[in-house]
């Protein structure tokens, strides 16, 4: 056993800093003085300086935590209801068919998805912009949601709908009062997956944003093109740590949630 | 007692085409402890799903109180269910199960908590109003759903094999609870189960189900002293079941005798089952027994003993008795003449029921 937990740790090793070398490297040369990443000159916040200093800069990452965060928000709204529609469809073909569909556009390459949506929206006469970058992240992030929440409605035990009817509860209240209660951690991971493909989104939007919108990963792409600017890489950098400590909340807000239970519990007994 | 529940000729039939229920009638009065028992597939939770509105019905009609409900959506009638797998809404706690029902109905909150304290109170769980439904143990968790049921004052409460969760004694248990629970209430328990020991215990009338039709219905000591047919005496409790042959009334012969027995109205020779109850069978000296059979086995149960044992004829007979026996002796059998229950073979419950009013028992 500990033979192999060895092998084990310098093989999960080896993987984490291949996954993390290029990361810390652009973090490393962020603080770098010089203008290109070929060798370290001296230690400096000045990347940093810059990126405060940009107002067009900030205003992107504005702009992009903008449009993600009502992107989740609209496709979290539309896939809730797709998947309860879909959960309740009795025949099971027209099910099956239904969530394919769903799937499909899952696995259909971004740039598909980013080009169809260029040729639908200059055919229906529909200006490129915040509006049209919107309208395609809500499309591409509803079928995220779909599939997170599915399975938490194929989990609910169907006599518990029964025991909702026989107290006397109405479709409405059974919808309210217990189904999407229980739906809710699949409601919560979906939205929070739609909000990660949302920001990271680069395909799909650089299709759409057209001219005077931007989004960070397009502008980013836009600006490396133009040859490698330090300052590209602190805004990585505060990305990274902003990511970081989105992960850390997540994790510290689930831990708090377990204890409060088992304290609960623990009153509970002692009492 | 006045009928509250009463099913006409209700048939069910699947998508699949499996008919589930075939020309069912049952009546229901209020204020009795109901059992409906039968084997899996017997259709027996389908009765108490139409019954609660969780199933439609193909043909026939439902009616509650003399009213036909048979459209009625179950969220309007006037029954509770207590489910087999409690169906407790695990995102609440026990008082807000308990309180659902009251809260859709939007009662007074001091009404509310009066009511829920009540309930916890016939369930004998008064101290665990804010528990979380996962730290209650299985026998809790089927008290708060029978108290969920309750809150709600239903006119009949259905039981879905509401115990065949629980070990042995807990059930034993429970039985004592939910026999003293109907009696306060007052109201119609209808409780489904396969266990036709628990069915006996509770119950003031049994309806015994099988491939969608009701069998046989009676109070217990009815159903197991004069079993109408060969599947309802083998289902409730244990029985030596022989071929015979009906000569004259009140004589019948099986294993290559002739016996006096108390059954009559059947044609002459015609050929029946035979059904000797092993508690029925004394063992005695072989010069005293109308049967003379060797022991084959015998086992000890706690409050009598098993004996197997197996006659010139090579039928074997299933003994109860209160003292122990050699396994090889040779002993006798004597049974009284009221003993010998006679079924004639096909006879339905209605044709069984008028040929003892014609003859009396």
């Amino acid at each position: 056993m500990k033979k192999k937990s060895k092998f084990e740790l310098i093989y999960l090793t080896l993987v984490m800093i291949v996954l993390y070398f290029p990361i810390f490297y652009l973090i490393y040369f962020s603080f770098s003085s010089g203008d290109s990443m070929s060798y370290f000159e001296s230690f400096t916040f000045d990347h940093y300086q810059a990126l405060l200093n940009d107002p067009r800069l900030i205003r992107i990452v504005l702009d992009t935590i903008l449009l993600a965060l009502l992107a989740s928000l609209f496709a979290t709204m539309i896939g809730t209801l797709g998947a309860l529609y879909i959960h309740q469809v009795k025949k099971k073909s027209v099910r099956n068919s239904l969530l394919s569909l769903n799937n499909i556009l899952l696995v259909s390459p971004d740039v598909i998805i980013g080009a169809s949506f260029l040729i639908l929206f200059t055919f229906a006469g529909f200006s490129l912009g915040f509006y049209s970058v919107l309208l395609s992240h809500i499309a591409f992030c509803v079928p995220i949601v779909v599939l997170m929440i599915l399975p938490k409605l194929k989990e609910i035990n169907p006599t518990l709908i029964d025991a909702a009817y026989d107290l006397g509860a109405s479709k409405y209240k059974v919808l309210s009062a217990i189904i999407l209660p229980l739906i809710t951690p699949g409601i919560l991971s979906g939205f929070f997956m739609a909000l990660t493909y949302s920001l990271d989104d680069f395909a799909v939007t650089f299709f759409l944003t057209g001219q005077g919108f931007t989004t960070l990963s397009v502008e980013i792409f836009s600006r490396a093109r133009r040859g490698i600017s330090l300052e590209i890489n602190a805004l990585s950098t505060l990305m990274f740590l902003f990511s970081l400590l989105l992960v850390i909340g997540y994790y510290f807000l689930s831990r708090y949630n377990q204890n409060r239970k088992i304290n609960n519990q623990k009153k509970k007994v002692t009492k | 007692m006045a009928t509250i529940i009463e099913m006409k000729n209700v048939s069910k039939r699947y998508d699949d085409g499996f008919e589930a229920l075939t020309n069912l009638n049952l009546k229901i009065e209020s204020g009795k402890f109901y059992s409906i028992l039968g084997p899996s597939g017997s259709g027996k939770t389908t009765v108490l799903r139409i019954i609660a509105g969780f199933s439609d019905i193909t043909s026939g009609a439902l009616y509650f109180d003399n009213q036909n409900i048979t459209d009625m959506p179950a969220n309007q009638r006037k029954v509770n269910t207590v489910f087999q797998d409690y169906a407790l809404f695990p995102h609440l706690n026990v008082f807000d199960n308990i309180a659902f029902g009251l809260k859709l109905k939007k009662r007074p909150k001091e009404e509310i908590k009066e009511k829920v304290a009540n309930a916890l109170e016939k369930v004998r769980l008064p101290q665990h109003s804010d528990r979380e439904i996962s730290e209650l143990s299985g026998g809790q968790k089927q008290r708060i759903a029978i108290a969920r049921a309750i809150v709600n004052e239903p006119k009949v409460l259905l039981l879905d094999e509401s115990l065949s969760a629980l070990d042995k004694k807990l059930r034993k248990d429970m039985q004592y609870q939910l026999r003293r629970l109907q009696k306060d209430l007052g109201i119609t328990f209808v409780f489904v189960t396969h266990d036709q020991e628990e069915a006996l215990a509770l119950s003031d009338e049994i309806f015994i189900m099988n491939e969608g039709k009701i069998i046989q219905n009676g109070t217990a000591t009815d159903i197991y002293d004069e079993p109408v047919n060969r599947f309802v005496a083998e289902f409730i409790g244990e029985s030596n079941i022989v071929d015979g042959v009906m000569k004259v009334d009140y004589s019948v012969e099986f294993v290559g005798k002739t016996f006096e027995c108390a059954d009559a109205g059947m044609q002459q020779n015609e050929p029946v089952h035979v059904v000797l109850r092993p508690e029925d069978l004394d063992i005695t000296l072989v010069d005293e027994g109308k049967l003379t059979v060797t022991i084959v086995s015998q086992m000890f149960l706690g409050n009598h003993f098993e004996v197997n044992a197996v006659d010139e004829d090579g039928n074997q007979w299933l003994i109860h008795a209160t003292n122990s026996v050699s396994v090889g002796q040779k002993v006798g059998v004597y049974f009284d003449p009221e003993d010998i229950h006679v079924m004639r073979i096909g006879e339905s419950q209605v044709d069984f029921h008028n040929r003892i009013e014609e003859y009396g028992e």
